[in-house]
This record gives C-alpha cells, structure tokens and sequence, in this order.
C-alpha cells in the first residue's frame, strides 16, 4: 500500500490516489491532493465545495450526487468542473478525503 | 413526470420510491490471501468452469508466440515477458494440464503442467486480474483460436468465488447487487437527476421543447445509462437527450433499471450476471418497449446485446446501441449537422474492444464523425484491430495494478500522440478515464469526448 507523508505523519492512499482512511483526512491533506488533481491553490469556492462533500459523506457514507451537490451549494454545473478539472469523482471527492467510488471511474 | 409522481400527485401523497436491487443486502467475503482451504474449493469448481471453449482454449496453445504482438501489455512493456498472453494463460493451463493432460501423469514437466499450489495461484491472481483486459485482441491474432477473454473469466470466476478479487472491483458488484446499480443511485434522486437535466436541456437554445421521458410506457427505445453520468458527469445525459430529440426519437429512461453496466462479466459470476440482466429486460418489458437501446458504453453494449439474451433465456424485444441509432437518424437525414462548430481541431477514434472486436459495430461510428468534423485520422490500429486502451476488463476497478494499467497504455498513448488529433472520440466511460489518465500521463495534448458529445454541438435545430 502506497504511503504519502505530510509534516511527518504518514497517510495511506490507494494506486489511484485516494485515502485509505477517511477519518485521517484533514486541510493538509486536501491541498497536497488538490495539487495532483491540477487545483494549484484551493480558493473559498473550492473549500466550499469540499467540506459539502466531506459532510454529506460523514453523514450518509456516500459521496453526493453531482445534482444534490450543485442544488446545495448553488454552484452551477460548469462551474464544478472548472473548479475541479478532473471532476468531481476523481478531483473533488479524492480531494475531499472520500474512497474511490464503484463502478467505471 | 415519471409514473410514480403522476400516481403522487393523483393520490396527494409522498412518492412512494422502491427500494431497487435485492431486499436482502450482501458484501461477498474477500481474501488477502489464498489458504489450502481455498485451493481445495478452487479445485472442486473447476471441472464445473470447464465449457467447450473454455477446455479447447486451455489445451490448444502451441506457444508460437504470435500473440506477443497482439497484447497491449506485452507491446507497452516488452521487457516483462511474464505479460505475454500465452505466459500469463499458462498460469491457468499448468494447473488444467495437471488434471486433465494424460501425459501429465507421467511426465508433467514435460507438458508443463503443475498442481494447483498457493505459488501458482498467486500467478493466477497477479495476471488475470491485473494483467489482462480480456479484449481478445490476442484471440484474433492465435492460430489455434484460443479464446483468451473467455478462459480469463474462467479463473477468475473461479478465484472470486473462494474470495480472492481485487476488493474494488468486487464491491462494484455488490453496489450494483445490493442497490441495482453500480453506484447506488437511488431512485428519487435519480427521477430529480433526470427532470433536473431535461431543464437544463430545455434551456439550450432551439431546445424548449425538448423532453427526457422517465418510465414513459409504449416508447420505441429504452435508453439505458452508465451510472456515472447521473452520478458526476449527467452533462453526457444532455448530450444524448439532445440527438435523440432532434431527431424526434421515441425515447424513455426507466426509473428503474436504467444501469446498463455489468460487472459480474469481469468478475466472471454468471449468477450475478444473470440477476442483473434480468431486472432490465423484465424493466424494458414493463414499458413495452420495443427496442432495449444501449448507451455509449463498451462492456455494457456487449452485456447487452450479446451476453443478456443467453443470460435470461432469449428476449422479445430487439437490443441496439445509441452509436447505431445515430449512424441512423443521419443517414435518414433525420438531423442536420453543422461541421463548422468542429473547425480547426483534428479527431480520432478509440474503438471500445467490447464494441468493435466483441461486439461488431465499427462503421456507425465513423459514419458519425463523418457526418460532424472534416478533419478525422484513424489510429494505426483500428476498428476490430484496435489495441486495448488499457481500462477494460474492469481494471479501472483494480487500483492495486494502477502503475501497471497506465503503463500498459503506452502503445494507445503513442498511436494517439501520431495522429496528431486534439480530441479523442469514443463511446466507453471506461475508455473515457483510462484515455484521460494516459494522455495526462504520457503528456499528450488532447481531450476526450464522446459521440453524442460530438454531435450534440454540431445539430443545426
């Protein structure tokens, strides 16, 4: 299992990218993965769109749906993918600390 | 407005959402590792895995070698010669060798064979899961008619069942098994998926009147999805909707069994299989439907057009895939196309393995581009000769062999990078995300899109 190391506490991520342990996650964490899903610098926008998808996750144990999450934080649907440009399974929710989802992505 | 909140606002009550998959919730037991325990099942199962073709591609490789050319791994990284097809199906055969060879009972070595040992099973495991794609591009390529695909799928079932799967790949599976789709869409939020696209539709110009019918009875086409376009990327959805209506095809999606995904044809279970396709024709018979259309998916046009019949026991109604539907309505002058949109930027196509080489559909395609951009070079290899992109086979679902997955699609990466093409046309959300991680890998400058992405565009309404 791959290791990635910030300040001198080690997470576990899969090949893919992603956390092993949700409950590791934290702001350090984000930014370093934001950085390899091409987001250079992690705006308000950004962090807005992160911690629904943190919150929405802890609460249901599922990422959102791409609907609930442009309903909920009013972010049209472009502007998802220009924040994220790998979109939102890849970018936004590894990002946001979520495993990798099923099915083809 | 889908039947269930027609019979909502009839009754003035709360829709009332089903519950879609199995009542009774399931996650498969895996394993780490394979324990004497497990070896003895496998060798129990085996003889039950054993079908016409499965036997014969077992007992009939010569190993002349010809497939070494053939495989996307063993091309991409030919300094592993463990990748090449004929290696990597010996993990398999020594073991059917030492059972089923009479001259392995007196000299096994001589034919290669070997008993099924944690060592061997091991092998089994590291390339049949993470070292092929069953896209068969090898079996088009062997002299004896090995059927590759169809002995992998074999062994893998034959692993899963003792639980020894890539977890991911398995808990796909289960997903689709327990909430009957594979990303546990459920079905309000799917129905509000829907309605919230067919607005966003209506709001294009030339598109007021356009409509994205949910559980629409007596419609021609049960248009079917990947779950990842109403998950994370419904702009696919519009896409589609949009040709569809332009050309003023009959069209519905089903509130219900809408994923035309399969997952169980990777992990080789035909149990799963067999539930999954029958929810769905049963679904496209509830709605009458005439024709069962497959999306822009490669393993999902197979599993349904020609896996779900044998599956289910033959189907009264006909199954078609969105790509032949639109190679359709154009040459039927149905739609109108405007090249211009696509001025300046060069195209080509990535061939799906399960759409071309298992599937038999090459020309719509090309029929389409055709019919949207001027300037489109094929790949080196193409159409039923296409090389794997590396995706398939569920190996998008195996993170554990990521760093071998993106290397293997070096030679896709390089056939594209000759092209010269800035947009990589194909019709697989597979496909889409392997292309995407090996052009970003191999620093090549282009997108990826889908048809309907290139024709939704180009309409002139």
């Amino acid at each position: 299992m791959p290791t990635i190391e910030i300040e001198g506490r080690t997470f576990e991520v899969d090949e893919d990218g992603f956390l092993q342990d949700p409950g590791q996650w934290n702001e350090e964490v984000a930014r370093l993965f934001a950085k390899t899903e091409g987001v250079e610098e992690m705006t308000d926008e950004h962090w807005k769109l992160v911690n629904y998808i943190r919150n929405y996750y802890m609460e249901f144990n599922i990422a959102p749906m791409i609907r609930k999450l442009c309903k909920d934080t009013g972010f049209k649907l472009k502007k998802i993918y220009e924040l994220f440009p790998s979109g939102p399974a890849k970018g936004a929710c590894k990002v946001a600390g979520l495993p990798k989802p099923t099915g083809c992505v | 407005m889908s039947e269930l909140q027609e019979k909502a606002i009839n009754t003035e009550e709360e829709p009332q959402w089903e519950k879609l998959g199995t009542q009774e919730e399931r996650k498969w037991p895996t394993k780490t590792e394979f324990t004497p325990e497990m070896l003895v099942e496998m060798e129990k199962m085996l003889p039950s895995k054993l079908n016409r073709v499965v036997a014969a591609s077992l007992a009939g490789c010569i190993h002349c070698g010809m497939c070494s050319e053939a495989c996307h791994y063993s091309v991409s990284i030919p300094e592993d010669k463990t990748l090449v097809p004929a290696y990597k199906a010996d993990r398999f055969r020594k073991w059917y060798k030492y059972r089923y060879d009479w001259m392995a009972k007196v000299f096994p070595s001589f034919v290669g064979a070997k008993p099924l040992t944690k060592e061997l099973a091991d092998e089994m495991y590291d390339k049949l899961w993470g070292g092929c794609t069953m896209c068969r591009r090898c079996t088009f390529n062997c002299p004896m008619g090995v059927d590759y695909g169809m002995m992998v799928r074999a062994a893998r079932h034959i692993m899963q069942k003792v639980g020894r799967i890539p977890q991911h790949l398995q808990d796909t599976v289960d997903t689709h098994y327990n909430h009957g789709n594979n990303m546990a869409v459920p079905q309000d939020e799917f129905v509000e998926t829907i309605e919230w696209i067919e607005e966003e539709l209506q709001s294009e110009d030339g598109c007021e009147n356009f409509k994205i019918p949910v559980d629409k009875k007596g419609a021609q086409y049960f248009l079917t999805l990947n779950p990842r376009e109403p998950k994370y990327y419904p702009l696919t959805i519009q896409a589609t909707a949009k040709v569809l209506n332009a050309a003023g095809v009959d069209f519905t999606i089903s509130s219900r069994y809408w994923d035309l995904t399969n997952y169980a044809m990777f992990n080789g279970d035909d149990a799963d299989a067999k539930l999954f396709a029958t929810w769905q024709a049963e679904d496209v018979k509830r709605l009458g439907c005439e024709y069962l259309l497959a999306g822009e998916c490669g393993h999902g046009y197979r599993a349904l057009r020609w896996e779900l019949p044998n599956w289910v026991g033959g189907v009264p109604f006909k199954i078609t895939s969105v790509m032949e539907l639109m190679a359709e309505v154009i040459q039927q002058g149905r739609i109108k196309l405007d090249k211009s949109v696509w001025a300046g930027k060069r195209f080509t196509y990535h061939d799906s393995c399960n759409i071309a080489r298992s599937g038999g559909v090459t020309e719509p395609q090309r029929l389409i581009i055709r019919a949207c951009v001027d300037d489109f070079v094929e790949l080196e290899h193409n159409r039923e000769e296409g090389f794997c992109c590396g995706g398939g086979g569920g190996a998008l679902a195996m993170p554990e062999f990521t760093p071998r997955r993106l290397a293997a699609g070096k030679i896709k990466a390089d056939e594209i990078r000759a092209t010269g093409a800035n947009v990589v046309l194909q019709s697989c959300h597979n496909c889409t995300d392997q292309l995407k991680e090996i052009i970003h890998h191999y620093k090549i400058d282009a997108v990826v899109m889908n048809l309907a992405e290139l024709a939704a565009p180009a309409l002139v309404l």
